[in-house]
């Protein structure tokens, strides 16, 4: 039972962290109809400036989490800037290759920036113990999950109730008549970019925090797939959930039946969701025209 | 110069080439090819033989993303079972390396009637992100499967003797890669102007409307994923061969995309564009190394030290690059040259 609870909790944790990173994806395909492919890599870069933001100018949390959510912003609004709008009105393919080509580049510039080796993330919180009935639980994991969920709070009111918010689902439903409507479609999808990059980015701090930085760290863009899948693409709720359910389910198969079916699980889970829901949990079924 | 598609006929519609000197053309280019392993130094040859074996695996995934329009993320995952077939046949059970060839082709194709079966339902993003997950689940397969593949120790492999002629010396397997590939470019191209390759291409440009036309959806789709993994298993048995060690970290997920980045580089859903792509994507490493050491030595040592970085951005940048300013890809861009060519100083 001790187990048990423990497995769950540090699934809970893990993939609350998942389950941010799928809001990011799940952001940008709601407004932008692509899946962003880089989204590990914009994970990680967020991280990694967060890590060296501690270390040379200073440690204090509030100056490297003001830092981190600016250059995620940066981040976010550059890479739609520079490479995603001259790709408007292209193939869906075409673009979604790009975003692979980008995933690339930004893997390869971290190695090359930075250096191959694990760092840890050291900002004097989120490694210290409570005690929640006799299992050790970290600050850190509790942040995150706290973290999630007030997100999804958020943003379900955002998406429900905000202007912008509105405009957003608008072109993501159909963005020629948005246009028609008055609403900018490029800002819409700038400000997609900005906030998948910070929702991810603040996915990326707290893994640094509880776990370790280091290259390997864009496979959580491979992991939190299964996430957004079985939320469902266009699903943002659906996809912080789904991050939750993963990351329960890998800890569950980790712990129980082994430790490769602790890689796999999420991938073997998606493909059993996906034959009998094509378009996952949450997510709306497409009808298409010929 | 001929410049453009001038058919009369359904008969030329489906010749295997569109003029008499693409014949000759080819017949020059397989003397240079044939000649090549006597007058190339190893250093070059390896880079031959990588092409060789590339193409091959190359011309599989075109046979799916290409004509199918069904987008592979997971393709690794043929190579690497298609490896471990041959690795396995051959090394463990000392079967003879023909016998290894065709598993390799016979197990990546029943493996992706596993995978192509539940992707039957599934379209574009989510397709693509099935078969990622079907070549993470095949590694892990793999490493689990420690009896028979030796697990993560891997598998020695030795360059093959087929029917009493050794491929030991790197001419004499440039060769049998060369065979490879010929083969494999023959097959597809055929595959193309065939019935299925028609049918193949109509599912890619609008399967509801393929369907109407009395396609059979099904069928076809699983005979691509099929196809396909059966080519790309025996590039990856070749592979193994030219690595002479099969294990799951030779055939990293980057392969996936490489794949992917020489279709589009070479132009998507034609043959002659996968064999462009493999050419320019393969070089272009070692074309950038010695560009960058003409200039100074002190960006050779920064090329040398951040070299792997430097390359896959390099691969990077260059889809981009394509996607955005030359869709079409090289083919593309050679038929802009001959038309350009012929209608100049207009320009249409």
């Amino acid at each position: 039972m001790q187990y048990l609870i423990q497995l769950l909790i540090s699934g809970l944790a893990i993939g609350a962290i998942y389950g941010l990173i799928a809001m990011g994806f799940a952001v940008i395909y709601k407004s932008t109809g692509l899946v962003n492919f880089a989204q590990g890599e914009m994970t990680m870069i967020t991280a990694y400036i967060a890590w060296t933001i501690s270390t040379t100018v200073s440690g204090n949390v509030f100056v490297v989490a003001v830092g981190a959510i600016l250059a995620a912003v940066l981040l976010g609004l550059v890479i739609e800037r520079l490479v995603m709008r001259p790709m408007l009105g292209e193939p869906v393919f075409a673009t979604v290759m790009v975003t692979i080509g980008l995933a690339v580049i930004l893997r390869s510039a971290i190695n090359f920036i930075w250096d191959a080796y694990p760092h840890g993330l050291d900002i004097g919180m989120g490694r210290g113990i409570v005690h929640l009935g006799g299992i050790g639980v970290r600050t850190g994991q509790i942040a995150v999950i706290v973290t999630l969920l007030a997100l999804l709070a958020a943003i379900w009111a955002f998406f429900r109730y905000s202007k912008v918010g509105v405009a957003m689902r608008a072109v993501a439903a159909d963005d020629r008549t948005a246009l028609l409507m008055g609403i900018s479609a490029t800002k819409v999808h700038a400000l997609a970019w900005a906030a998948s990059s910070v929702i991810a980015g603040i996915g990326g701090v707290f893994f640094a925090l509880s776990y370790d930085l280091s290259p390997a760290m864009f496979q959580l863009g491979l992991k939190a797939f299964p996430a957004t899948i079985l939320g469902g693409l266009d699903a943002v709720l659906g996809s912080g959930l789904g991050g939750l359910l993963i990351g329960i389910t890998e800890n569950l198969a980790g712990g129980y039946v082994g430790s490769g079916m602790k890689e796999v699980a999420g991938f073997a889970m998606i493909i059993v969701v996906l034959m009998i829901r094509p378009f996952g949990i949450f997510g709306e079924r497409d009808i298409e025209r010929v | 110069m001929r410049t453009g598609d001038y058919m009369q006929s359904y008969g030329e519609l489906v010749a295997l080439v569109d003029s008499p000197p693409v014949w000759l053309w080819s017949a020059v280019l397989l003397l240079a090819l044939i000649a090549a392993p006597h007058l190339l130094n190893s250093y070059a040859l390896s880079f031959l033989m990588i092409i060789l074996i590339t193409v091959t695996g190359a011309l599989g995934l075109n046979i799916l993303t290409g004509y199918t329009g069904l987008i592979s993320l997971g393709h690794v995952g043929f190579l690497v079972t298609g490896a471990y077939a041959y690795a396995v046949l051959v090394s463990k059970y000392h079967m003879p390396p023909l016998v290894g060839f065709l598993g390799a082709g016979v197990v990546p194709a029943l493996a992706s009637l596993i995978v192509g079966a539940p992707s039957l339902r599934l379209k574009g993003l989510y397709l693509a992100i099935t078969t990622l997950a079907f070549s993470f689940i095949i590694n892990t397969v793999i490493l689990e499967m420690r009896w028979l593949t030796n697990g993560a120790r891997g598998i020695q492999v030795q360059r093959p003797e087929i029917l009493g002629i050794s491929f030991d010396s790197d001419a004499a397997f440039t060769y049998l890669c060369l065979a490879f590939a010929a083969l494999t470019l023959f097959a597809t191209l055929n595959i193309r102007r065939s019935r299925v390759g028609r049918a193949f291409v109509a599912i890619r440009d609008n399967d509801t409307a393929a369907r109407v036309m009395g396609i059979n959806l099904h069928a076809y789709k699983l005979f691509a994923f099929v196809t396909s993994a059966f080519i790309t298993g025996i590039a990856g048995a070749l592979y193994g061969i030219y690595l002479s060690f099969v294990s799951v970290e030779g055939f990293p997920f980057l392969l996936s995309i490489e794949a992917l980045a020489i279709l589009i580089v070479g132009g998507l859903g034609s043959a002659l564009g996968a064999v462009l792509g493999t050419v320019l994507i393969v070089l272009l490493p070692e074309a950038t190394r010695l560009l960058f050491s003409l200039f100074s030595a002190q960006m050779d040592a920064t090329f040398t030290t951040g070299a792997q970085e430097l390359k896959s951005m390099l691969y990077g940048l260059v889809i981009i690059l394509f996607l955005r300013f030359q869709p079409r890809g090289l083919v593309g861009a050679w038929h802009d040259i001959k038309r350009t060519w012929v209608h100049w100083p207009l320009r249409y």
